[in-house]
């Protein structure tokens, strides 16, 4: 008798569909070209802004032979120290970017500072000759977008990638293979929220420095919780309908973490796409509940990514044909269709290269194990990690970074539409592009 | 634009499987509404029915009617009284009493397991058609012994299938096909330009093979077969068909197959001819009538199987053929045969593939 899991799957043709998009997240070599450079060969770089996710990024860093970091700066002593002690190697270290931005021997910066400083870092580092990577949201005024076009279209050999890392998640590339295979069918709505029980708030040693380290606080600085937590979503959902927003409503508030700071501490937003598609994002610091993650949801199917599990859940619509069709069915004891109630786990497919008869069957196999929760779904490498390979492969190889302005702008542009949205009340529209 | 045809197929998540149906007409609107009406009713039951929600009726009399009577609504007392009839014509093979020992073996909800002799001893005190009173004038049910638990897993699907085939009569649907799951599934009328539906039966070591194939038309089939919930533990397999007497895994069995007029009697019927075997089978068909069993048997080695085909008195007139060779084959020498014959099957009477 063939075992009960082979049996399982040969029934189920939904999960082959899975399965064929899983197969089809190739791995982009990441791995291979970050060892392959030589000492010559890796980029040499100097970080701006060593603050928490400063630091979070350098510590990825670390294991990223393709780059070789020469410089840090932060305005703030004890994060440049933070940020010395991060990357382990002896970088100079600056307070003033434009000094290090001076140096010659530099050839790409990475920048994270607060969202109000990034546009004048991105020009600068630009003009100044480097390659730049710039933490998401790319920019914090509208008008920014469009200094940054211009400049950047000036200096077209220099490679600007922005910081949205889920771009380089084998989960969520996994995700949008499925919707661009119609896995989900039309897909209509984008769910995503991030929630979490935290007063997003940073300890502060010496009040003076509130602002400093507590930036993301106040208005004069910040997007608020649609910039530093919204942003993500707001670029999968653009990711998923290929495009950007046609408008947006939102509302928000206030209403629990009230310690002095200015930015609502729950937000929540609806974006419509042409064509139907429509993006609902919440956020809120007062309960931790699912997480963070979201709902690709389309008229034939749900993808449900919660932190780094992805479930796929088909959704039975029937099927309208004209003329008779060769009919033959099957009768046999009751088949169970609980684990397909439960959904199908997705997770990135590492042997994508082999379509073997049975390397496929093992693949079914396993997803079927990943469905009964045997088989633990796990990214092949941090997407961090990913985009700042990708970030130093584009700069050698002279390609296409996987963030590259239009994707960034896109985001950052519906970060502050959203937020307008949300103080005015009002629903906020798009100017259509002149063709 | 009446002479266009339309094919529906839609498929429903109900009961622990998948309801699939298949229907033509010349609206694909009025078919997809027809088939919307189907799969809430079917839902309907599932609610009424499940021992998995705590809420549905058959629940609340599972947990009350110890205690009291209950009161139950007629559709469901009707169901209650057929199940009861064919546990009594079954000699209890059929029983719907039976879920405690499916918990036992740990069919319900868990993995499986064996429980001890002393256990079974324990659970079948509270097993057992007879426990149930029904009164038809008052629609109520009273059990006689605490613990006994309703557990329409074999007769329910057949049940919904035939409330599906009633609706989709009901609206003027002449050509459909309900499946629940495979293993029970009614063929209203035939497809456009058929004579039948065409049914592959499951080979028992293959589920990808057929190991017949059936030709139906206003006619029910059901399925009890061991290769779909069963457990391993050491050499033996444990499969999730319990004798209700024994309160053991029926053994020596692969599949018990009835065609019936409708398919909650076949959906019983398989459970209680799975249990029976092909002797008492024979017995219990010579004494009815509209129905016809096949059996796939275990040979004492290998995975070859062995076929049984087993027919009562109408057998002829319930809308089941093989291929058409097959049935002419078999009209010709019908009148050597006595009524009820267990044919030893060879090749000539299906296709097998």
């Amino acid at each position: 008798m063939k075992d009960e899991i082979n049996d399982d799957l040969t029934r189920r043709n939904f999960l082959k569909t899975a399965a064929s998009a899983a197969a089809f997240a190739a791995l982009p070599g990441l791995a291979a070209t970050a060892e392959n450079a030589g000492p010559n060969d890796a980029v040499r770089y100097g970080f701006v802004g060593t603050g928490t996710q400063g630091c979070t990024l350098l510590r990825f860093l670390t294991t990223i032979p393709a780059g070789r970091c020469l410089a840090t700066c932060d305005i703030y002593p004890p994060n440049l120290k933070k940020g010395v002690e991060a990357i382990g190697s002896r970088p100079d270290t600056y307070e003033d970017y434009r000094q290090l931005l001076d140096r010659k021997d530099i050839d790409a910066v990475l920048i994270a500072t607060p969202l109000y400083l990034h546009a004048r870092m991105v020009i600068d580092g630009l003009e100044a000759g480097k390659h730049v990577f710039i933490e998401k949201s790319m920019f914090f005024k509208e008008e920014e977008a469009e200094q940054i076009r211009k400049v950047a279209a000036a200096h077209p050999k220099q490679v600007l990638q922005v910081g949205l890392h889920r771009r380089s998640s084998v989960l969520y590339q996994v995700a949008m293979e499925m919707v661009g295979k119609g896995a989900l069918g039309r897909v209509l709505l984008v769910q995503s929220r991030v929630t979490t029980h935290s007063s997003w708030r940073r300890p502060v040693a010496d009040a003076k420095y509130e602002r400093l380290i507590n930036w993301r606080m106040y208005r004069e600085y910040s997007g608020g919780l649609m910039a530093e937590m919204g942003s993500h979503f707001i670029d999968i959902a653009n990711w998923a309908f290929e495009g950007e927003p046609v408008s947006v409503i939102g509302t928000g508030g206030l209403d629990y973490w009230k310690d002095g700071r200015e930015v609502h501490d729950n937000v929540q937003s609806i974006f419509d796409y042409s064509g139907g598609g429509r993006h609902y994002f919440h956020c809120m610091l007062f309960n931790g509940h699912h997480s963070n993650g979201v709902m690709i949801m389309g008229d034939q199917g749900t993808l449900d990514i919660t932190d780094d599990r992805g479930i796929y859940f088909r959704e039975p619509v029937a099927k309208i044909s004209s003329g008779p069709a060769k009919e033959n069915w099957w009768a046999g004891a009751t088949v169970s269709k609980a684990a397909a109630q439960k959904g199908v786990v997705i997770f990135p497919e590492k042997e994508a290269k082999d379509s073997g008869f049975v390397d496929r069957e093992r693949r079914y196999a396993r997803q079927w194990l990943a469905s009964m929760g045997v088989y633990q779904p796990e990214e092949p490498y941090d997407p961090y990690w990913g985009e700042l390979v990708n970030f130093f492969v584009s700069i050698r190889e002279n390609k296409a970074p996987v963030v590259p302005l239009e994707i960034g702008t896109a985001d950052a542009m519906a970060v502050i539409k959203a937020n307008r949205a949300i103080d005015t009340g009002l629903k906020t529209s798009w100017t259509k592009k002149s063709a | 634009m009446r002479d266009a045809i339309t094919r529906y197929e839609a498929a429903h998540q109900a009961m622990g499987t998948e309801f699939t149906l298949v229907a033509y007409g010349d609206d694909p609107q009025y078919l997809m509404a027809v088939g919307n009406e189907v799969f809430e009713e079917i839902d309907r039951l599932e609610g009424q029915m499940s021992i998995y929600r705590p809420k549905s009726e058959l629940s609340v009399i599972n947990r009350t009617a110890a205690a009291r009577s209950v009161c139950v609504e007629p559709k469901l007392f009707a169901l209650l009284v057929n199940a009861v009839d064919h546990s009594q014509s079954t000699g209890g093979a059929f029983d719907v009493t039976a879920g405690p020992l499916m918990k036992a073996w740990g069919f319900f909800r868990g993995k499986g397991r064996i429980p001890e002799n002393s256990e079974i001893a324990q659970v079948l005190r509270r097993v057992g058609y007879r426990h149930l009173y029904l009164k038809r004038a008052e629609r109520t049910i009273r059990f006689d012994v605490e613990g006994l638990e309703l557990d329409l897993g074999a007769i329910g699907k057949g049940y919904a299938v035939d409330r599906a085939v009633e609706i989709l009569r009901h609206y003027g649907v002449t050509r459909a096909l309900v499946s629940s799951g495979t293993s029970s599934l009614y063929a209203l009328g035939a497809p456009p330009g058929e004579r039948a539906w065409s049914i592959s039966l499951r080979n028992p070591y293959d589920s990808e093979k057929a190991a017949n194939v059936i030709y139906l038309r206003d006619c029910s089939l059901s399925t009890s077969g061991n290769y779909e919930k069963f457990f391993k533990q050491g050499d033996k397999t444990y499969a999730h068909i319990l004798n209700p007497s024994t309160g053991k895994p029926v053994e020596n069995m692969l599949a018990a197959i009835v065609l019936a007029p409708c398919a909650c009697d076949a959906d019983a019927l398989s459970t209680a001819f799975y249990v029976m075997g092909v002797e008492r089978s024979r017995e219990y068909l010579a004494t009815h009538r509209d129905l016809m069993a096949l059996f796939y048997l275990p040979r004492s080695r290998g995975q070859g199987f062995r076929r049984v085909i087993l027919r009562s008195d109408g057998a002829d007139a319930i809308g089941a053929f093989f291929t058409k060779t097959a049935a002419r084959k078999r009209r010709a020498t019908r009148k050597q045969t006595s009524k009820v014959s267990p044919s030893r099957i060879s090749g000539a009477w299906a296709t097998a593939r």
